[in-house]
């Protein structure tokens, strides 16, 4: 027989004022289950406390039900004291009879009552079906994984390794560096933006508490918080890395030209390569795709003349599949297809780029040495025109979003042209000029009043070639007149996108993305590096558009996320998660697209049906990673999945407590 | 008493089943914020809306409630990622269906009231009772015993 | 014997010789001449019992659930409604596509067993109902297939039109009308699940009304629970049913099962786009998913 002890709170006043507490506690105990019910003026204070435990000890109570305030305030509470009263504390049920009750109907007591008795009648049905839970607790594997190499990765990897803790980074390109790398100054200092990653990628590489996996993308993610199994494709990168000394003999020997990725295709680069002058590793890969030994079985130059036979054509995928406790995911973006802008050319005029294009040619290091040179013929350009807002904030042709970064880096842009080409127009085409942010505001003032940019509020309507010009055609909407410029360049401030594979990843390692493909932080305002995912964190610009800083202050608080997991030995789990009935699951899989957690999949059983043995599939729902939601339990027809704590049972016993 | 008469001194019984982190917290807000309504329903907490099985709603029916609310968090808000947008589905087609073998629309309503929606709470569980009340009690679905 | 059946007996026999399959299954007569109940046959000497007639109803796909575990291969006979019934199966993860060979048949329309019962043989018998307002008569996927290819084609790429002017009627009803008439047809139920037992939508392993669980579903047989076993039946198959309408076949109290079908399938269709279940069996379940966009119409 069960035994349901009822203790009815007053709160003070709070309750007694408009529920009659005794009379409550009086008709409780009439109710199925109930063994011995009572009322006090405050149960949550310690005499309160010392009442239930007494109850339970000596009136043999097995579960309880406390009619007090909600159980968002004091279920913890309740829980811990019938704990040390000698009862599970999954064996409680709360009535919440002050915020549901005694607060909203102050003035009709005997209604109140009537509805207090219920919630108790309720609460009491429930209880009588709860079952002990325990919690468990899972280990924590004390090494995180960084999904990507840019600032924002290496930043993150660098913190968590600071606390002692090992870091992978697992870089796609052969190099770290990321998008930072190809940038030639930041904003709003002017910077050199090697002068300061470089440094950086330098001590990520050479932390010893940090492993580089470059040139390797992620397989599979399995597993949950604390114990993450990921599978890392190592491509081949036909180069021994152990071997190699990066003397760069290879390269120099190389007979094919490859248009460089790095430089925005505006200059060449080998089929054995390194990205970048310094890339690290700085350790060649070979591009199979184009390399001729690959292509025609001839050449091997490279091999011939590599001093320490590091070349290795045999080379192949490799795949390694370690354990982590914490995963940090900082893939980037990519660029907005300008070509979707027909009316701008690009693609058609040599001499219409992006920023990032622009990016390298103000780099000394990149195709120009550092001089502003049209890519058509070499020829320093006099007046340069910037079209801001390309595939941002335009819902019919681009992104509804505002990409953050383009007006700074045009305004910086549109510096460096009166800085560097003497007598030069830099002519901004723009919507809105947004410079939030420590002296960007200031940096923008100067690039019109000091460099003297001319800004145009409107926007571009067509431009075309004349000669060796480019006609701009526009709109100034403020003088509300035509603009037509004689340009010598185009620079387009195309939108940051999300990476033509973020969703991929997204659902490999089981956490979810916006519209656009950016990666959904778990609370816009108070949980922005966490994702729905516990044990997955975000930083930098897969979450959204964001500029070098918040991208390093967002991988700083991924860190401290990474490191207050990793931090502890093993994590209590909650108990109140899905639970498959295996003799009544058909194995349909309904369950497996409901689950915001990807923590059901199928998994094959045996059973002996007439003296065979017979392997069918069921749900298995994954402890670690189910939250207890229990979408899946109603979209299991059959009811195989039910969902601990609030049961179809005891839901439907609640029900019924409340109808007859 | 027989089931259909009108009882004297009826008061419509309306069950609400609320996800614990928003309109349950709702809920709660309404009662810090001392905001009143008519003592007539009753809320069952459940984890999401997600949670709330169309098979609870016409037991609830069966077994004598006059009207139903499930409520939960705004689509993009929930607790846990996508529960209410399957709530959506699952109760858009329920409601049409319910409506189709003659239940009354006001007598099942599904809501989004969030944690920080005490005076929305409020003025729903109001419209909902004071809607049933000129309704008069629920004979339909009804279990005879 | 009908050109049809001839060719039906042959491939019959052709695919249990060569030891393709070990079983098919196909119709056979039955009791009386308006009946063509389902037949498994496993020795080639036994094809002279497969008939196609015109009171072939019963949608075969269902019984290979029953044959998941025999060894070897099943092969079965589809018509337009077989064939959405075994996508959806697939779909369901219940059949292994390796096992199962499909031979499609065209489906012209069968006739009404009800009237043939009522009217006699030698009269003028109208189409059965699920059958004038098929969409799919041809099957949709196949191994085999007994018919004329190209005019296959031809009748694949127009998809008939739906009719819903049954479900708009009772829509047109006041409330209470509505109540009154499912009432009426739900008192009336025995609870036999028969419309259970030929649904290809329902293939679990448990039905949710064989369960025994203390609470949960009532099994008594009243007009309540007559009728919450008809919306939850209704709320299992949404989005699932393939409007073969053998629920409604089999119903010994001529309960109209379909009206409260066609209603989600309308529904399903209004709300979230246009879904025909068992037609593609890589598309997403309308209740399997959600679109951020969806209607809000009531919340």
């Amino acid at each position: 027989m069960k035994r349901v002890g009822v203790f009815i709170c007053h709160c003070g006043t709070n309750i007694s004022a408009a529920v009659d507490c005794e009379k409550v506690a009086e008709n409780a105990k009439s109710f199925p289950g109930v063994a011995y019910s009572t009322d006090y003026k405050y149960m949550c204070a310690e005499p309160g406390q010392e009442l239930i435990k007494k109850a339970i000890k000596e009136q043999k109570l097995d579960r309880i039900v406390v009619a007090s305030c909600s159980p968002r305030m004091h279920e913890p509470t309740f829980r811990r004291c019938i704990e040390s009263g000698g009862l599970n504390a999954y064996l409680l049920e709360m009535a919440n009879i002050r915020e549901h009750c005694s607060w909203v109907h102050p003035d009709d007591k005997e209604r109140a009552t009537i509805k207090a008795t219920d919630l108790v009648k309720m609460a009491v049905a429930k209880v009588m079906q709860n079952e002990a839970l325990v919690r468990s607790t899972i280990p924590i594997t004390k090494r995180a994984l960084v999904i990507g190499g840019g600032i924002a990765g290496i930043q993150a990897a660098l913190d968590i390794a600071n606390t002692g803790h090992i870091v992978d980074v697992v870089e796609k390109e052969p190099s770290i560096g990321g998008r930072m790398a190809q940038v030639d100054k930041t904003f709003p200092t002017l910077d050199c933006s090697a002068c300061i990653l470089t440094p950086k990628m330098v001590d990520v590489a050479n932390h010893p508490n940090v492993n580089l996996i470059t040139y390797s993308e992620i397989e599979k993610v399995e597993g949950y918080v604390g114990n993450f199994d990921v599978t890392i494709r190592k491509k081949a990168r036909s180069v021994d890395l152990k071997a190699c000394t990066g003397c760069g003999t290879c390269i120099q020997k190389c007979p094919t030209k490859v248009p460089s990725e790095f430089e925005m295709e505006m200059m060449d680069r080998k089929a054995i390569y390194t990205p970048f002058p310094q890339a690290i590793p700085n350790k060649p890969v070979i591009d199979r795709e184009n390399c001729r030994y690959f292509k025609s079985g001839k050449c091997g130059v490279c091999q011939k003349v590599c001093p320490t036979n590091a070349v290795d054509f045999t080379q192949e995928d490799e795949l390694v599949t370690e354990r982590y406790g914490a995963i940090v995911v900082a893939t980037g973006f990519d660029l907005f297809d300008e070509s979707v802008y027909g009316e701008y050319g690009y693609g058609k005029y040599k001499d219409v780029i992006t920023g990032l294009h622009f990016e390298r040619l103000l780099n000394a290091s990149g195709p120009t040495m550092g001089k502003i040179k049209r890519p058509s013929d070499g020829k320093i350009p006099q007046n340069v025109v910037f079209i801001k807002c390309v595939g941002s904030r335009d819902e019919a042709k681009g992104k509804a979003y505002c990409s953050k970064t383009c007006c700074m880096y045009t305004a910086k842009h549109a510096t460096l042209v009166r800085e560097k080409i003497k007598d030069s127009n830099a002519y901004v085409f723009y919507m809105d000029v947004r410079t939030p942010g420590k002296g960007y505001d200031e940096f923008y003032t100067r690039t019109t009043d000091q460099y003297g940019a001319k800004y145009i509020r409107g926007r571009v309507s067509k431009i075309y070639e004349k000669g060796d010009k480019l006609i701009v055609w526009g709109e100034d909407t403020l003088l509300g007149r035509p603009v037509e410029i004689e340009a010598d360049m185009v620079v387009l401030a195309t939108a940051m996108v999300a990476k033509a594979d973020a969703a991929k990843l997204a659902q490999m390692v089981g956490f979810s993305y916006d519209q656009n493909h950016f990666y959904t932080e778990a609370h816009p305002k108070l949980a922005p590096v966490e994702t729905h995912t516990a044990g997955v964190f975000l930083a930098g610009a897969c979450q959204g558009p964001k500029d070098i800083p918040e991208s390093v202050a967002q991988a700083s608080a991924a860190a401290v996320k990474v490191c207050g997991l990793l931090s502890k030995e093993e994590m209590p789990t909650e108990p109140i998660i899905s639970a498959v009935n295996e003799a009544i699951c058909s194995g349909c899989g309904m369950c497996v697209p409901v689950c915001p957690y990807t923590a059901i999949d199928l998994k094959v059983i045996q059973e002996r049906i007439h003296g065979k043995t017979v392997s069918r599939k069921v749900a298995n729902v994954n402890s670690g990673l189910c939250q207890g939601c229990g979408a899946c339990t109603v979209a299991c027809r059959s009811a195989a999945l039910n969902l601990k704590h609030f049961t179809n049972e005891q839901i439907l016993a609640e029900v019924d407590a409340l109808c007859l | 008493m027989s089931i259909t008469e009108m009882p004297q001194n009826w008061e419509p019984k309306i069950l609400v089943f609320a996800c614990n982190w928003c309109t349950y917290a709702g809920a709660d807000l309404a009662g810090l914020s001392r905001l009143q309504y008519p003592p007539n329903i009753r809320i069952l907490r459940v984890p999401c809306s997600g949670r709330v099985n169309p098979q609870f709603v016409i037991r609830a029916f069966q077994r004598g409630i006059d009207g139903v609310l499930v409520a939960g968090c705004h689509p993009g808000d929930c607790h846990y990622v996508s529960g209410n947008y399957f709530t959506r589905r699952r109760y858009l087609l329920m409601q049409r269906l319910l409506q189709y073998v003659g239940i009354d629309p006001e007598r099942f309503q599904a809501r989004w009231i969030s944690g920080s929606e005490g005076p929305k709470f409020q003025q729903v569980v109001t419209q909902i009772t004071e809607e049933i009340r000129a309704m008069g009690p629920n004979r339909k679905l009804r279990d005879a015993q | 014997m009908s050109e049809m059946t001839k060719k039906m007996q042959e491939i019959a026999r052709e695919i249990l010789e060569k030891g393709e399959a070990q079983v098919v299954i196909g119709w056979e007569k039955g009791t009386f001449w308006y009946l063509s109940p389902p037949a498994f046959i496993d020795k080639p000497e036994d094809v002279q019992r497969l008939v196609w007639d015109d009171f072939c109803h019963n949608n075969l796909s269902k019984y290979l659930v029953d044959l998941k575990n025999h060894e070897g291969k099943t092969a079965v006979f589809v018509k337009g409604c077989d064939s959405r019934a075994f996508n959806r199966l697939l779909q369901d993860k219940q059949i292994d596509r390796e096992k199962v060979i499909l031979i499609g048949i065209p489906c012209p329309g069968l006739l009404d067993q009800d009237k043939a019962k009522e009217l006699g043989k030698n009269s003028e018998l109208p189409k059965a109902q699920k059958c004038l307002e098929c969409q799919y008569p041809n099957p949709l996927v196949y191994d085999y297939y007994l018919g004329d290819k190209e005019a296959l084609n031809e009748v694949a790429a127009t998809k008939e039109a739906a009719d819903y002017s049954d479900v708009a009627a009772i829509e047109a009803m006041s409330p209470d009308e509505r109540y009154d008439f499912w009432t009426r047809q739900y008192d009336r139920c025995i609870r036999c699940y028969a419309c259970r037992n030929v649904c290809p939508a329902c293939s679990c392993r448990e039905c949710v009304f064989d369960q025994t669980r203390v609470g949960w579903i009532g099994k008594a047989n009243n007009s309540s629970e007559n009728q919450f076993f008809a919306l939850t039946r209704a709320m299992h198959v949404a989005g699932r049913c393939i409007e073969c309408g053998e629920c409604e076949r089999a119903c010994p109290m001529d309960i109209p099962i379909m009206l409260l079908n066609k209603k989600l399938v309308k529904d399903i269709n209004e709300l979230f786009g246009e879904y025909d279940a068992g037609v593609d069996i890589e598309g997403k379940l309308p209740l399997g998913h959600f679109d951020k966009n969806d209607p809000e119409e009531f919340m």
